[in-house]
C-alpha cells in the first residue's frame, strides 16, 4: 500500500456485540481522532500574514495624487472595479497592482497549502478557494471591460458603486475567498476572522476611516492630506496581521502539544 | 456510480435495534478510524493514517485493502521525488456509512443512557 512490499497482519473483526461502553468509547476516540486530525491541517496563518502584507505593499497607491486645477494628477487607472472609480482619489496602476497581488497570493496559497499536506500528511481541500478568488477577480476584471460594448452597458449599474469607489474591493475578494478557507479548514476560528475582516473591508469601502481619527484629534497638514485615504487601507491590513500572528502561534503551540 | 447507487449497496438501517445499524466492515475500530480521518481531509497519508492509529504498515496495508474493496475509500499511489507516498480519500459510500455508524453509535448510546420504564 505505501508502495513498498508489506507484510500484512492479522486483521482483528469487529465484535458483533457491542455495548453502550464501547460505543461510547469509540465516539469519544473517533472524537479525538477528527480533533486531532483538524488540527494538523489548519494552516490558515499564511494566508492571512500574506494578504496582509500585499494590503500594507498597496499603501503607495492610495496616496492621493496631487490635486491642480481642479482635478487629480491622476485619471485614475482602467480598472475601475479593482483599481477604483476613474478620477478618485488613489493612484494609476492599483488596478494593475490588486490584480497582480490577488492572483500572486492566490497562487502562493495554494503553494503553501500544498507544502503543508506534504509535511503533515492531510490535504486541504483548495479548489474552492481557487475556483472563487480567481472567478471574482476575473469577474472584476471583466465586467467594466464589457462594458465599454453597448450591449453591455446595464453592468455599470449592476455594479455597487460605493463599494469600489475607492479602489478597496480587493479587501472583499479576499475576506469571500477567507470565507471559503474557513469553510474548506472546518475552521470555527477562521469563520470568526474572516467575517470580522469582511466586517472591516465593508467599512473601508463604504466609509471614510479618517473621518473617526479627525474625530479622535488627527488634524493633517497640507503635506499629510494626501495620506488621508491610507486609514482604510491600514484598517483591514492591521486586523488581518493581528488574525494571521494570533493564528500562527496558536497552531504552533497545537502542534507542540500534538 | 450514482448517490443512489451507493446508498442502495449500503445495508439496510432503517429500523430495529440499533446494533442492526452496524456495518462489519466501517465497525471495526481502525477501519472506522481511518474513514474518520479521511473524512476530515481531502486525502491523508498513509503515514498520517499508521502515526494516528498506531497501526502497523503490513496492518494498516491490510484495513485499507478491506475499505477499498468495498468502495468506502479510494487509494492514490504515487512518488514525491524518490519517496513512495499513498493517499488515502474517502467516496461518497464511505461517507454515507461512516455517518451511518456514527448515527446507529449514538442511538445506541442514546437508547441505553435513557431512563427505563418502570415495569
Amino acid at each position: 500500500m505505501t508502495g513498498e512490499s508489506v507484510e500484512p497482519d492479522p486483521v482483528p473483526e469487529a465484535s458483533a456485540e457491542v455495548g453502550p461502553a464501547d460505543a461510547a468509547g469509540l465516539l469519544k476516540e473517533m472524537r479525538l481522532l477528527r480533533r486531532n486530525a483538524r488540527s494538523a491541517r489548519h494552516a490558515y496563518w499564511f494566508p492571512l500574514v500574506l494578504f496582509s502584507l500585499l494590503t500594507f505593499a498597496a499603501i503607495p497607491f492610495y496616496v492621493m495624487p496631487t490635486f491642480k486645477g481642479g482635478i487629480y494628477a491622476s485619471a485614475g487607472p482602467s480598472m475601475p472595479i479593482l483599481g477604483g472609480a476613474p478620477g478618485f482619489a488613489v493612484q494609476n496602476y492599483l488596478g494593475y497592482y490588486w490584480l497582480a497581488a490577488l492572483l500572486g497570493g492566490l497562487a502562493l496559497t495554494l503553494w503553501w497549502y500544498r507544502r503543508h499536506a506534504r509535511r503533515t500528511g492531510l490535504k486541504t481541500p483548495s479548489r474552492g478557494y481557487l475556483i472563487t478568488v480567481a472567478a471574482l477577480t476575473g469577474v472584476a476584471l471583466i465586467i467594466p471591460l464589457l462594458a465599454h460594448f453597448r450591449p453591455f452597458r446595464f453592468l455599470y449599474v449592476a455594479v455597487p458603486g460605493d463599494l469600489v469607489i475607492r479602489g478597496t474591493f480587493p479587501f472583499l475578494i479576499i475576506a469571500i475567498g477567507l470565507c471559503v478557507l474557513a469553510w474548506a479548514e472546518r475552521s470555527r476560528a477562521l469563520g470568526l476572522i474572516a467575517l470580522i475582516y469582511t466586517g472591516t473591508a465593508l467599512v473601508a469601502s463604504l466609509y471614510d476611516v479618517e473621518n473617526v481619527l479627525f474625530r479622535l484629534g488627527w488634524n493633517p497638514s497640507p503635506n499629510q492630506w494626501q495620506l488621508t485615504d491610507l486609514p482604510n487601507v491600514l484598517l483591514p491590513a492591521v486586523v488581518l496581521l493581528a488574525a494571521g500572528v494570533g493564528a500562527f502561534l496558536v497552531q504552533r503551540k497545537q502542534r507542540r502539544v500534538a | 456510480m450514482t448517490a443512489a447507487d451507493e446508498a442502495a449497496e449500503l445495508p439496510d438501517r432503517s429500523n430495529g435495534h440499533p446494533t442492526n445499524g452496524l456495518d462489519e466492515t466501517v465497525h471495526q475500530r481502525h477501519r472506522l478510524g481511518i474513514l474518520t480521518i479521511a473524512a476530515e481531509a481531502e486525502s491523508a497519508d498513509f503515514g498520517y493514517l499508521r502515526d494516528a492509529l498506531g497501526l502497523t504498515p503490513g496492518n494498516l496495508s491490510r484495513h485499507l485493502t478491506v475499505l477499498e474493496e468495498a468502495g468506502l475509500i479510494k487509494v492514490d499511489k504515487g512518488y514525491e521525488g524518490k519517496r513512495p507516498r499513498t493517499w488515502v480519500s474517502i467516496t461518497g459510500a464511505g461517507r454515507s456509512a461512516l455517518a451511518a455508524e456514527l448515527a446507529a453509535l449514538t442511538e445506541l448510546l442514546r437508547r441505553h443512557s435513557a431512563p427505563q420504564p418502570l415495569i
